[in-house]
């Protein structure tokens, strides 16, 4: 994550995307200030509406639920403060979805990114075909969740599968992949990796054409070879992108729901279960709602924080230059 | 499209939170309680699929060309998805007016909301054609909240060829008896014992049935009472299970096994590719329809009741099972007790029996059972000295999940039966 | 010399290539067993998964084509994306226009608010909306799923949106300014043209969330008329799940217009991208 600070961010506040003439019209004249309360107000009300109404107060409800020990007919009564929350962090399989969301998101930093990375620069590459291998590895991504667990549950059966073939070659245990505990989860992270690394490849990629043509120039005719390019100047260049991807990436595997809920419900005992499947588990089976809110509560926490720290310290650098660039508009 | 939501709705819900949940409980569906007016009743299925699908429909259409008044909306629902969006229905306030139950603690949870109807008085007139065992799990504190249509039990399915071939001549009766059959089918190559590890349903049979012949009948309504399963008798259920589980009985991969796919539980025995499974009177149907012949194994299949346990309180009389029924919600329209009555004449309850997907509750229409199988299912249930609802129904929904948990935790080997009980007991404790 | 550069060269392509072909095979594999596999019967699928189908048997595929569920099924995914994704663009895009460009007190916890949502999972939400959409009379009507959806779409769509717009140099703002355009002038006729490629891109990410979307149509639509194609596949599963052949038909045709839209839109996306993640 370390760049050299004296890599220019060439790509921000890039010039280049407005197109020609408008750009140098005099700079003269300021925005009238005479109406702009309202100006603000028509401009802000339908999404400041709308999120209101159908985020924040969803949070809102599902805060004060979580303080109730609730089975969610009727209206919660049984006021019991905090025992939700240390509930659960007394409870192993929510210690054991934390657990499990780490090491899915350790798996995704070493193994996901890097691949998609590495494809970026691969496709990036005069190769002949390469829009049809970009637009192949990217359609994945287009699938729905549930349709894709639904394609794999089938393509991994034993019996009409490819479940057997696979373990022909692979000399596994046919099918097993999804029943045994052990491998369960990176049985789904696999799954998981099939439909999202093509959005990551596609970021990477398209910050990695936004990189001018001239530095790498520079750089190899100062006689750096293709590695030392890539690392000392392609890959400071991808460090807003990186970060982005691993906030992204993070974000999406605190969430993973819909993927595990038709793959493997979460088993067999727990072992690919995550955080959502757990609170849909108890919200919607155990109909303990109040715990289930607080774990609720628990994950949007967990993202806010991870979220919090990691703007702080990681992408610092990316917001301070957002925010001090837009110095120029006002 | 924002201007229409109204400030004051919004303020109520961020305000106070809870406001959210007062709206709910504002609207009813409108439709007037006089049984001739004009109504629409909402009925939610689980059969969604052939053979009983188009027999539903049949009989909604029926009863609508007898009463025009009435308007029937059926939706069938795959089971997953019917739970969920009850449980987001009842959860807001609004049942459907007619919808599947399994009665038990779910239905007791509802009932305790105020969300289904206290049908007790409406249905007195015909309640007593069902067979009385079939309506327990509906009885709520003596009040009647739901109807079933259909009542069944577990108990063990069996593969003749695959027993003979072990030579095994007769299905056994003990505990013991059992375990020797598992070894004897393991001797003889044939995987002894198909069970689905992905859904926890199937395994908690087991412990259920164990418990039942170890500590009596009463023992599970007494758990249940004193919230309290950390005695010797549940400790020893898990013990017996565990010394099945030690044989390594199930199928290569139980645990991703689903029920009803074609690599599930009851594909593995209707394809012959295991000698046993513990389930209910549904298995000889879902056995054919998921088997690669379509067929599954014809007359091969017999069926034994779950063995007794030596030195245990129970006997092996005390059936274990359940039935599907409907609970009626609490804005339902009149017409809807009306059109209860009619799905559970004794002519329809016949032509549903003879789909062999249903075994009938209404005593007369039992003479047209005409699946072997279910006829055998009907026998025992019928010379049955105890019913135990399923535990997953039975209890409140947070303890009969805890139970599906913890068995699946002990099959798998991460917990042991003292420790499951322990975890059971903790959350019986919390309700 | 300039034959081993060469020769080097073609070398190094062909392991390119290579690599390519084998993430590429992972990728089409999954998704030709299910073509092929809906053309089988099931005996085909399990003596012979892999390879073609003998003989070819399309009754799974005309037979759900001919039916009126899928189209209807179709046509509602396809209204709700729509729909859902031009609500959820255009409140964005006037949101993003604010927090880029105007400068007053307490925008950054505004905006700071509207970042928050990103991290509140959808299906913890499930609850307390249908609550809320029901006590609006939303439930069984499309706008039940489109307003939350474009709700929970926003955030991130505010995001990328304000950090195009802020690329576009204050000198065109006020070049506008000059030639007598307004705020609402310079966002409708100058803005919103020039930030078309980010336009594309968060509308076709905004379409692909929608047509994805599971939880919240499953819990609106009761009427079963109103169901979205993930929906009917989890159903179709459900209703079918020993007729692997038969589901299989319908995950592939419901995978269809997506992978169809994707390869008309794939330049849109590409391009979009480029110039909206931009840190």
């Amino acid at each position: 994550m370390t760049r050299p600070s004296t890599v220019p961010d060439a790509r921000r506040g890039d010039p280049a995307t407005a197109p020609p003439g408008l750009g140098t019209a005099q700079r003269r004249g300021r925005r009238p200030r005479r109406g702009r309360r309202g100006t603000l107000a028509v401009f802000l009300t339908p999404a400041l509406a709308l999120f209101l109404l159908l985020v924040i107060a969803p949070i809102a409800v599902a805060s004060y639920a979580s303080l109730y020990k609730w089975n969610g007919f009727g209206l919660p009564e049984n006021f019991i403060g905090l025992d939700n929350y240390t509930r659960a962090f007394g409870d192993p399989t929510f210690r054991g979805d934390l657990w499990r969301a780490l090491v899915l998101v350790v798996l995704s930093l070493t193994i996901q990114l890097p691949v998609a990375l590495g494809l970026a620069m691969l496709l990036n590459q005069p190769l002949k075909g390469r829009s049809v291998y970009r637009l192949v590895f990217f359609a994945p991504y287009v699938l729905s969740e549930v349709t894709t667990a639904v394609l794999f549950n089938l393509v991994f059966s034993p019996n009409r599968g490819l479940g057997d073939t696979i373990a022909q070659w692979l000399g596994a245990d046919a099918g097993t992949i999804f029943a045994d505990p052990d491998t369960v989860l990176f049985a789904v992270f696999m799954i998981v990796s099939w439909k999202y690394f093509g959005l990551y490849m596609m970021l990477f990629l398209a910050a990695r054409q936004g990189i001018p043509r001239e530095l790498h120039e520079a750089a190899t005719t100062d006689g750096a070879g293709s590695w030392q390019a890539f690392r000392h100047v392609t890959l400071p260049l991808l460090g807003p992108t990186i970060r982005i991807s691993i906030f992204l990436s993070v974000i999406g595997t605190i969430q993973l729901f819909d993927m595990v809920w038709v793959l493997t419900g979460g088993g067999p005992i727990h072992a690919s279960e995550t955080m959502a499947v757990t609170m849909f588990q108890f919200g919607f089976r155990r109909f303990e709602v109040g715990y289930a809110s607080a774990i609720s509560i628990v994950m949007f926490l967990l993202s806010l924080v991870f979220a919090l720290i990691y703007q702080r310290v990681v992408m610092r650098r990316d917001t301070e230059g957002a925010l001090t660039n837009q110095g120029d508009h006002r | 499209m924002s201007a229409h939501f109204s400030r004051r709705t919004l303020l109520g819900l961020v305000g106070a939170g809870a406001g959210a949940y007062l709206l709910s409980a504002c609207s009813g569906d409108g439709d007037s309680a006089d049984p001739d007016g004009p109504q629409t009743i909402d009925w939610w299925h689980i059969q969604n699929a052939e053979p009983m699908l188009p027999v539903w429909a049949a009989m909604a259409q029926e009863y609508k060309t007898a009463h025009p008044n009435v308007t029937v909306e059926i939706q069938p629902l795959e089971n997953e998805a019917f739970k969920s969006k009850l449980t987001t229905a009842t959860q807001a306030g609004s049942p459907p007016d007619l919808f599947q139950s399994w009665g038990g603690g779910v239905l007791r949870q509802q009932a305790e909301a105020g969300l289904v109807k206290d049908i007790t008085d409406d249905v007195q007139s015909w309640v007593g054609n069902l067979l009385p065992l079939s309506l327990e799990p509906y009885t709520i504190d003596g009040k009647i909240y739901g109807v079933p249509f259909d009542i069944g039990m577990v108990g063990f399915w069996y593969n003749k060829d695959l027993f003979a071939k072990a030579q095994i001549t007769e299905p056994p009766t003990t505990w013991a008896g059992l375990l020797d059959t598992v070894r004897k089918l393991k001797a003889a190559g044939i995987v002894p014992i198909a069970l689905a590890g992905k859904e926890k349903w199937p395994a908690h049979f087991y412990w259920a049935y164990l418990s039942m012949r170890i500590g009596g009948l009463g023992a599970l309504q007494q758990a249940a009472k004193d919230k309290n399963f950390d005695t010797p008798d549940f400790v020893a259920a898990g013990d017996r299970l565990k010394e099945l589980v030690d044989l390594q009985p199930f199928q290569k991969g139980f645990l991703g096994a689903e029920y009803g796919s074609p690599d599930g539980q009851a594909a593995t025995m209707g394809n012959g590719g295991a000698a046993l499974e513990l389930m209910g009177q549904w298995a000889p149907a879902v056995q054919s329809s998921s088997s690669t012949s379509k067929k599954g194994i014809g007359d091969k299949l017999g069926f034994f009741p779950f063995p007794a346990v030596d030195g245990g309180k129970g006997s092996a009389s005390e059936v274990f099972g359940g039935g599907n029924g409907f609970a009626v919600g609490k804005d339902a329209p009149a017409a809807t007790l009306d059109f209860l009555k009619a799905l559970l004449t004794a002519d329809n309850q016949r032509r549903a029996a003879k789909t062999g997907a249903v075994l009938p509750t209404v005593k007369e229409a039992t003479d047209a059972i005409a699946d072997v199988n279910n006829k055998t299912v009907a026998q025992a249930l019928a010379s049955a000295t105890g019913f135990q609802l399923y535990l997953d129904q039975a209890y409140p929904p947070a303890v009969g999940q805890q139970v599906n948990d913890s068995v699946a935790e002990l099959i798998a080997g991460n917990k042991t039966s003292a420790q499951i009980v322990k975890d059971i007991t903790s959350v019986a404790k919390s309700q | 010399m300039t034959s081993t550069a060469n020769r080097a060269l073609r070398a190094r392509r062909l392991v390119l290539h290579l690599v390519c072909i084998a993430v590429g095979t992972l990728i089409v594999v999954p998704v030709w067993f299910g073509v092929l596999g809906g053309f089988k019967d099931n005996g085909q699928l399990s003596t012979n998964p892999l390879g073609w189908p003998d003989p070819w048997a399309p009754e799974n595929y005309t037979g759900i084509l001919a039916s009126e569920v899928f189209w209807r099924q179709l046509g509602n995914s396809v209204l709700i994306a729509v729909t859902g994704t031009f609500i959820m663009v255009a409140a964005a895009a006037m949101a993003a226009f604010v927090f880029a460009r105007f400068a007053f007190r307490g925008r950054e916890l505004l905006f700071t608010l509207f970042s928050i949502g990103l991290m509140f999972p959808f299906a913890v939400a499930i609850l307390p909306l249908f609550v809320l959409l029901r006590g609006m009379g939303l439930l069984d009507n499309p706008l039940g799923v489109i307003l939350p959806q474009a709700a929970f779409g926003l955030p991130i769509t505010i995001i990328i949106l304000r950090q195009f717009f802020r690329t576009i140099p204050g000198e065109v703002e006020e070049a506008a300014i000059l030639d007598g355009c307004g705020p609402f002038g310079f966002f409708w006729r100058i803005l919103l043209p020039m930030a078309r490629p980010a336009l594309a891109t968060v509308s076709v990410l905004a379409l692909v969330t929608s047509w994805n979307n599971f939880m919240l149509p499953l819990v609106v639509f009761t009427d079963q008329s109103w169901w979205t194609l993930p929906v009917g596949v989890q159903a179709f599963q459900g209703q079918y799940s020993d007729d692997t052949a038969r589901v299989l038909a319908y995950v592939v045709l419901s995978m269809v217009p997506a992978l169809a839209f994707y390869a008309v839109a794939e330049r849109q996306l590409v391009g979009g991208l480029a110039g909206s993640v931009k840190g």
